[in-house]
C-alpha cells in the first residue's frame, strides 16, 4: 500500500467512527421514508405493486497504478415489487448500463466502453418480525434470492474482450442473503441491512464475494408539526455504506490487485407522497481499504423516483 | 380569501356524507408515512359500497363513510388493515349525527 493510500485509510477510519458517533446521536435525538441506497426494505401491500427507477451514476478515477485508469458506469436501474402476501413480498431488479473505461494502452489513451442491459436480480422478503404501535412499526425481514446472468459477458472490441469491469453481465449465477431490519416512527425511520452476495466463475473469472452493512436514517423536517389528514413529507437522509469484497480470480489464480473495503457516508433528500417519493444522494466514500491498485471510487450519485400502483 | 372558502367546503363535506351512510372509525397501528398510508386506502377503498376514506396520520384513525345499504363488518376491517400490513387496533360505528 502506497503512503498517500495508507494516509486516506487512516482518515477513513476515523471518519467511520465519526459515522457511528453520528448514528449513535441519530438514536439519542428523535431521529429520521425508506432507504435509497438498498432496495430490501421497499414496502408493498398484499397483491399491491411498487415500482423504483433509479439513475446511477458510478465515478472511480484515483488509480494508484499509473495506468491513469476513469472509469464511468451509468445505470438505469428498474426496481419491481409485489406483495405475494401480507407477510412475503417478491422483488426483481434490472439495470440498463452505459459502462466506460479510459485506460493508457501502449502509450496512447483508449475508451473502452459497453451499453446493455445487466443481471438481473430476483429475491424475495418474507416480515418475520412486525410489531405495530400507534404511529410507529418494527419489521425484520429476511430476504434470498439470486443474480441471474442476463446480462453479456462476453462484450469485445478492437483491442479483444472487455475486462470484467466493463462488461454488462458476470455470466454466472450468484446466489445472495441478508436480513433487514426497520424501525419507524411518524418524525423518523431507521433501517439496517446485512446481505452477502456469493459470486461465481463465469469464463474462467469469479468476482469476490459482497458482504454489505447499510444503515439509513431518514428524519422529517416538513412539516414539521403534523395536523389532520394525510400531508406529504420532506425526509432529510443520511446513510452509511459499508462493502466488502473479496479478491477475485482469474483462471484459479487470485488477483492482488482487487477486493477491499468501502465506507460509503450518504446524505440526501427524499420527498414522499401517498402515490410516488423523489428522492436523490450522493454516496462519498470516506473509506477506501483495497488490495494492491484496486480502482478506487470518487463517487456514486443517486436520483429515483418511486411509485404505488 | 381561505376564509370564505370554509363555509362552502365544509357544507359539501357534509352534504356529501348526509347523502352517503353509515360512518365508521378504524384506529390503526404501525400507520406511519403517507406512501405506506396509500396501500391501506387501496385495501379499504375497494370494499364495495365505500363512497369515502379519510386518513388522520397522526391520530393513525380512518374515517370510512359507507352507502346507505352497505355495512363494514369489524372482520373485513381487520383483514384488510392485515393485508395492507398494519394492524387493527379498535374498530367502532360512529352514531349518526355524531
Amino acid at each position: 500500500m502506497n503512503e498517500a493510500r495508507a494516509d486516506r485509510v487512516n482518515k477513513g477510519w476515523s471518519a467511520t467512527l465519526a459515522v457511528l458517533l453520528i448514528g449513535t446521536g441519530g438514536w439519542i435525538d428523535r431521529a429520521r421514508g425508506a432507504p435509497i441506497t438498498f432496495n430490501t426494505a421497499l414496502p408493498v401491500a398484499k397483491g399491491e405493486f411498487i415500482a423504483r427507477e433509479q439513475v446511477v451514476v458510478n465515478q472511480s478515477g484515483d488509480d494508484p497504478s499509473g495506468l491513469d485508469r476513469d472509469r464511468r458506469s451509468q445505470a438505469a436501474v428498474t426496481v419491481l415489487g409485489y406483495g405475494a402476501t401480507g407477510r412475503l413480498a417478491l422483488f426483481g431488479v434490472l439495470p440498463y448500463f452505459d459502462n466506460e473505461l479510459d485506460v493508457v494502452v501502449g502509450g496512447r489513451r483508449v475508451t473502452r466502453s459497453a451499453s446493455g442491459f445487466g443481471d438481473l436480480t430476483l429475491f424475495g422478503r418474507y416480515t418475520l418480525v412486525q410489531r405495530d404501535w400507534p404511529g410507529r412499526n418494527f419489521r425484520v425481514a429476511p430476504f434470498a434470492g439470486v443474480k441471474a446472468p442476463t446480462g453479456d459477458d462476453d462484450e469485445r472490441d478492437a483491442l479483444g474482450p472487455l475486462p470484467p469491469s466493463v462488461q454488462l453481465g458476470s455470466g454466472s449465477w450468484d446466489p445472495l442473503v441478508g436480513v433487514v431490519a426497520t424501525y419507524q416512527t411518524l418524525d423518523y425511520q431507521v433501517d439496517t441491512q446485512l446481505s452477502y452476495q456469493a459470486n461465481n466463475k463465469a469464463n474462467s473469472f469469479e468476482a469476490g464475494d459482497v458482504a454489505r452493512l447499510d444503515g439509513s436514517m431518514q428524519y422529517r423536517l416538513w412539516p414539521q408539526t403534523l395536523t389532520t389528514g394525510l400531508p406529504d413529507f420532506l425526509y432529510g437522509v443520511i446513510e452509511a455504506n459499508l462493502v466488502h469484497q473479496g479478491k477475485d480470480r482469474i483462471n484459479g489464480s487470485t488477483d492482488p490487485n482487487s477486493g477491499g473495503t468501502r465506507l460509503f457516508l450518504t446524505p440526501g433528500i427524499q420527498y414522499v407522497s401517498k402515490r410516488w417519493i423523489v428522492e436523490g444522494t450522493v454516496q462519498i466514500p470516506v473509506l477506501q481499504d483495497l488490495n494492491g491498485t484496486a480502482l478506487e471510487n470518487d463517487y456514486i450519485a443517486r436520483f429515483s423516483i418511486r411509485f404505488n400502483f | 380569501m381561505k376564509r370564505h372558502l370554509i363555509v362552502p367546503v365544509l357544507l359539501l363535506w357534509n352534504l356529501a356524507t348526509l347523502a352517503a351512510g353509515k360512518q365508521y372509525a378504524l384506529q390503526v397501528d404501525g400507520l406511519a408515512c403517507p406512501f405506506c398510508a396509500y396501500g391501506i386506502e387501496k385495501k379499504l377503498g375497494a370494499i364495495e359500497g365505500v363512497v369515502k376514506l379519510h386518513v388522520d396520520i397522526q391520530q393513525g384513525r380512518i374515517l370510512v363513510t359507507m352507502t346507505k345499504e352497505a355495512q363494514l363488518s369489524e372482520q373485513t376491517a381487520r383483514e384488510k388493515v392485515k393485508d395492507a400490513g398494519f394492524t387493527l387496533r379498535s374498530f367502532s360505528r360512529i352514531a349518526e349525527g355524531e
